[in-house]
């Protein structure tokens, strides 16, 4: 059924369809609304969950984590300073290997005080061990959590999606919302491994010393590793069923491009219509859309890039003290193995700043003008 | 879900990753972590003394009755109170009871109705024919030694009823024709039924005390047929009435209020006018005047304090004026005047309160030109009694007309006892059981050769002076003895305000025209509920609290027995057991490292 929804809804369609069994969520600006549709869905019958109702994101994920432990689909969502109160039961829910999804949106943060988007908030949480996906669309944004769950209860690590406030959060497009019986055959009921229950009871998270934490933290590794390949086939699989893919790094002009736009979110689309445009100018340009940040599909960015002759990364975040976030994970991604490839670091949008048409076409230029990068930080659009 | 397939108390080390479940989760034991090293305050279960238990002079086990009430096994709430003496049925209607003022619910609603409960304790005993708990063979053997209690008062009776409980056949003199003491011949039956006190009696008396009545010790007698007893107690009582020292005083129709009522008590016929005085504010002049009252006379009290320097109970005094008896305070007779050798009338004067003298409360000082005249025809004496002393013989020191005794019952002289009113200290029943508890074991002590201090100071209940004889015989040391529970040391989170439950008031009318028991006791329903109102100070009763809420499943039920175990290689002293105790029973203690 095709619906015109708001990314935000997209969220909570998501999370019904993907038969969530426990809610336990906080509200704020701007994912309130998500909080609000699926307290309805529950409230009339449509789903089938415990929502609970709680004071403080750090509880929401608590009460995620408690449930998530006994064996139950638990599902949360936030943004900005939300997830930042649950930075510590992040890890915790990581390395108890809950398969917990998590819907972000994507907002400055704070102070001063901001309700508009960046990705700052999200990628502040890029060591907690949650997968972590950067979605375009309203669509992209319900497949991805039917995928999420998919994904995360294979490999028992908690997947965070990532939509951008108000351009995503906010604004209405078609989606196509699946039965729910067709989710159904592609997401069955989660089986725990390990699970809290009366009959077998086990303690979790207790006292692990140094003889195995260590091994604890190789296994995560050694699953994030494998994740790649779980939610590649996990999209596949998405498609022979629903008849649509998002890949983990979309290619779009790219495999014959001189300069290659690596971006993420909703810019994707701006970025999408620009390349277009300069196709049909004879440009050589093409786009990148790294919609999994986490784990980092390294080989296959290195096989994406492998002809280009320039990339310019855009990142709409920032880590202050080095650069865009983005960028260091590809410049590191491509060092010792293309070190011929030049690599541009622009920072756009902050705090919601308007990322138009005009400021891509800003960063192509700088880019196809420059042999190398002059500095480390390009900013753009910014009032010097 | 995979089943354990781990030791359960060994450290599990895996060889490699391979092996390991992905995330910490207990497929063994963490016991081999003693996290109870990291503890440095240690929570100690441990009994303590209830306020309302260090109160009773008594010594009674006053929560363990409300503990054993509240579950409806008054069958084990009365041999509680038999374990320390054989008169519940009389003290649930005449003792002061000092543990209701101690009661720590008393400062969060009401205190609870103890001395009600006791009666009903007690009635419940004689009701169904108890019989008082046994001694094991061992501890309560036939003895030899022979033992002369003088006194069959409540002091005297308490200390035969144990010694006898140990194994002795001691030997009660009575003077009066009837057992009891003050019981039997100075308490109205209204307050006191004479069945109830006789059937606690006889208890004692089938546990082989033989009591010889009508028996009046003297010196002469003391000397010789006493002589070769190998312990004497002396608990005769104060039974002596003071003088009011006017003019006028030797006039027929003045008389010891004590005389009277003992001659009423003993059946005697007793002739009084119309119009009575009583003067005094104790006991006995509440008990002559309410006395006097049903006898048809009218009375009036004549009190040379304020109502608050009254040493009479103060539920007494309100009973007594409830049935209309006029209480004059501040005023004292000065003249008794007779016309023809009979009391016409008596001058009195007003006083006024001033410095308080030895004993604490304010001196009364006449007013000067305030004298005023009442018409009386019998004037009694209520203004003390002091006790009669003259058998003694003189190694037996005494001082202010009272024996002198060690804090043990001892007299000055080896081998001779002392208790009850016959000593200094406070004359009430309680306090007589009390002391006869505590000559029961000087005794015993002294007789078998052992410790008496040592052994008197292992029994003590608090700090004021009340022994356990519980502990004394069945040897169970249960509980921190010397620490009283406080009312800040309960958590009122666990108790909910409840009105307390009183004795039902009886129809005042009727009551005033006999000596049929004035109050009725309460119904079985009430003493439960009334119970259950009692916050067990410092005495578990298996709440299930502090197992509950460890959160280190560090505190364990005991398998074999009542009560919790606390595992110290695991307790990590959070002290949470200890605050989520409703009652103290729980407490933190400093490490000792």
């Amino acid at each position: 059924m095709k619906k015109v929804i708001t990314g935000n809804y997209a969220v909570s369609y998501g999370a019904m369809v993907s038969r969530s069994q426990v809610i336990a969520a906080y509200p704020i600006t701007p994912q309130t609304q998500i909080v609000e549709l699926l307290s309805e869905f529950c409230a009339d019958g449509l789903l089938d969950a415990k929502f609970i109702k709680v004071e403080s994101e750090h509880s929401a994920m608590a009460s995620c984590i408690g449930a998530s432990a006994t064996g139950a689909r638990a599902f949360t969502a936030t943004s900005a300073h939300g997830l930042a109160l649950m930075h510590e039961l992040l890890h915790w829910a990581a390395l108890g290997r809950l398969p917990i999804v998590l819907a972000n949106v994507n907002r400055a943060m704070g102070p001063g005080w901001s309700i508009w988007t960046d990705q700052n908030d999200s990628l502040s949480q890029r060591d907690t061990g949650w997968l972590q996906f950067y979605c375009e669309s309203n669509q992209e944004i319900l497949d991805t959590i039917i995928q999420g769950f998919k994904i995360s209860e294979q490999i028992l690590l908690p997947t965070m999606l990532v939509l951008d406030a108000f351009f995503l959060s906010h604004t209405s497009e078609p989606v196509d919302i699946p039965d729910i019986e067709v989710v159904d055959t592609y997401l069955p009921k989660y089986n725990a491994t390990y699970r809290l229950s009366t009959e077998n009871p086990y303690a979790f998270g207790g006292l692990t010393g140094p003889d195995h934490y260590f091994e604890i933290r190789y296994k995560m590794q050694e699953t994030m590793d494998q994740a790649i390949e779980i939610a590649r086939q996990a999209d596949e699989e998405f498609e022979r069923i629903f008849g649509r893919s998002h890949g983990l790094i979309e290619r779009y002009y790219s495999d014959d491009a001189e300069l290659i736009l690596v971006v993420s979110g909703s810019i994707a689309s701006t970025t999408r219509d620009v390349v277009d445009q300069l196709r049909s100018e004879g440009r050589n340009v093409g786009m990148l859309k790294v919609r999994m940040f986490r784990p980092f599909p390294r080989q296959e960015f290195r096989n994406a890039v492998r002809r280009a002759k320039k990339v310019a990364v855009i990142d709409r975040n920032i880590c202050v003290g080095f650069g865009g976030i983005f960028y260091q994970e590809i410049t590191s991604t491509m060092y010792g193995h293309r070190d011929d490839l030049p690599i541009f670091g622009f920072i756009a949008g902050l705090g919601g700043r308007d990322v138009t048409p005009n400021v891509i076409h800003e960063i192509v230029t700088h880019a196809e003008t420059h042999d190398t990068p002059d500095t480390e930080i390009i900013w753009i659009g910014v009032k010097r | 879900m995979k089943k354990r397939k781990y030791p359960k108390d060994e450290i599990i080390t895996f060889k490699s990753a391979n092996e390991m479940p992905p995330l910490a989760v207990s497929l063994g034991s963490m016991r081999w972590n003693k996290t109870g090293s990291w503890r440095y305050i240690r929570p100690i279960y441990e009994n303590k003394t209830p306020p309302c238990d260090e109160a009773c002079p008594a010594g009674e086990d006053v929560e363990g009755v409300q503990y054993l009430c509240e579950q409806g096994k008054f069958e084990d709430a009365w041999k509680l109170i038999l374990e320390e003496h054989p008169f519940p049925g009389v003290q649930g209607r005449v003792c002061y009871h000092p543990c209701e003022e101690a009661c720590n619910r008393g400062h969060y609603d009401e205190a609870i109705s103890i001395h009600a409960v006791e009666r009903f304790v007690g009635d419940y005993g004689l009701n169904h024919g108890l019989i008082p708990p046994r001694l094991s063979q061992e501890r309560g053997h036939k003895k030899s030694e022979k033992i002369a209690i003088i006194g069959a008062g409540p002091a005297g009776l308490v200390c035969a009823y144990h010694l006898a409980r140990m194994g002795y056949t001691p030997l009660v003199l009575e003077a009066h024709p009837v057992p009891g003491g003050i019981l039997r011949v100075g308490i109205p039956s209204y307050r006191l039924p004479k069945d109830i006190l006789e059937a606690e009696i006889e208890h004692i008396i089938k546990m082989g005390v033989d009591i010889q009545t009508d028996s009046r010790v003297d010196r002469d007698l003391l000397l010789k047929d006493l002589k070769d007893f190998n312990a004497i107690y002396v608990a005769t009582g104060a039974h002596e009435s003071r003088n009011l020292n006017v003019p006028g005083e030797d006039a027929s129709g003045v008389m010891s209020g004590l005389q009277f009522l003992i001659d009423l008590n003993l059946g005697k016929k007793i002739a009084i006018g119309k119009k009575v005085a009583v003067i005094g504010g104790g006991n006995t002049a509440m008990d002559t005047a309410r006395s006097v009252l049903r006898l048809g006379s009218e009375v009036v009290v004549v009190y040379r304090r304020s109502r608050a320097e009254m040493p009479a109970i103060p539920a007494e005094v309100e009973e007594a004026e409830h049935e209309g008896i006029p209480i004059h305070f501040l005023a004292t007779p000065i003249r008794v005047i007779t016309d023809q050798e009979r009391v016409v009338q008596m001058e009195c004067v007003k006083m006024e309160l001033g410095e308080p003298d030895e004993s604490g409360r304010r001196r009364p000082v006449p007013v000067e030109g305030s004298n005023f005249i009442m018409d009386v025809e019998t004037v009694f004496t209520a203004i003390g009694e002091s006790p009669q002393l003259s058998f003694l013989t003189e190694d037996i020191q005494t001082e202010w007309g009272s024996i002198v005794v060690s804090d043990h019952g001892e007299t000055s002289k080896k081998g001779i006892f002392a208790g009850g009113d016959a000593v200094d200290q406070p004359r009430t029943v309680a306090h007589a059981i009390g002391s006869g508890k505590v000559a029961a074991i000087a005794i015993d002590t002294f007789l078998r050769g052992k410790d008496t201090a040592k052994i008197a100071a292992s029994v003590q209940i608090g700090q004021k002076g009340s022994v356990s004889m519980e502990r004394y015989l069945r040897g169970e040391i249960r509980y921190n003895a010397s620490k009283v529970v406080r009312f800040e040391d309960i958590n009122l989170a666990y108790f909910e305000h409840k009105d307390r439950v009183d004795l039902p008031r009886a129809d005042i009318e009727k009551a005033k025209q006999s000596f049929v028991e004035v109050n009725s006791g309460l119904p079985e329903s009430a003493v439960t509920t009334e119970s259950g109102r009692c916050f067990n100070c410092g005495v578990c009763n298996m709440c299930e609290n502090c197992w509950v809420f460890c959160p280190d499943i560090s505190i364990s039920r005991k398998t074999d027995a009542f009560g919790y175990d606390i595992d110290y290689d695991h307790c990590k002293g959070c002290g949470i057991c200890v605050e989520e105790c409703p009652r103290e029973a729980m407490s933190l203690e400093e490490e000792q490292k």
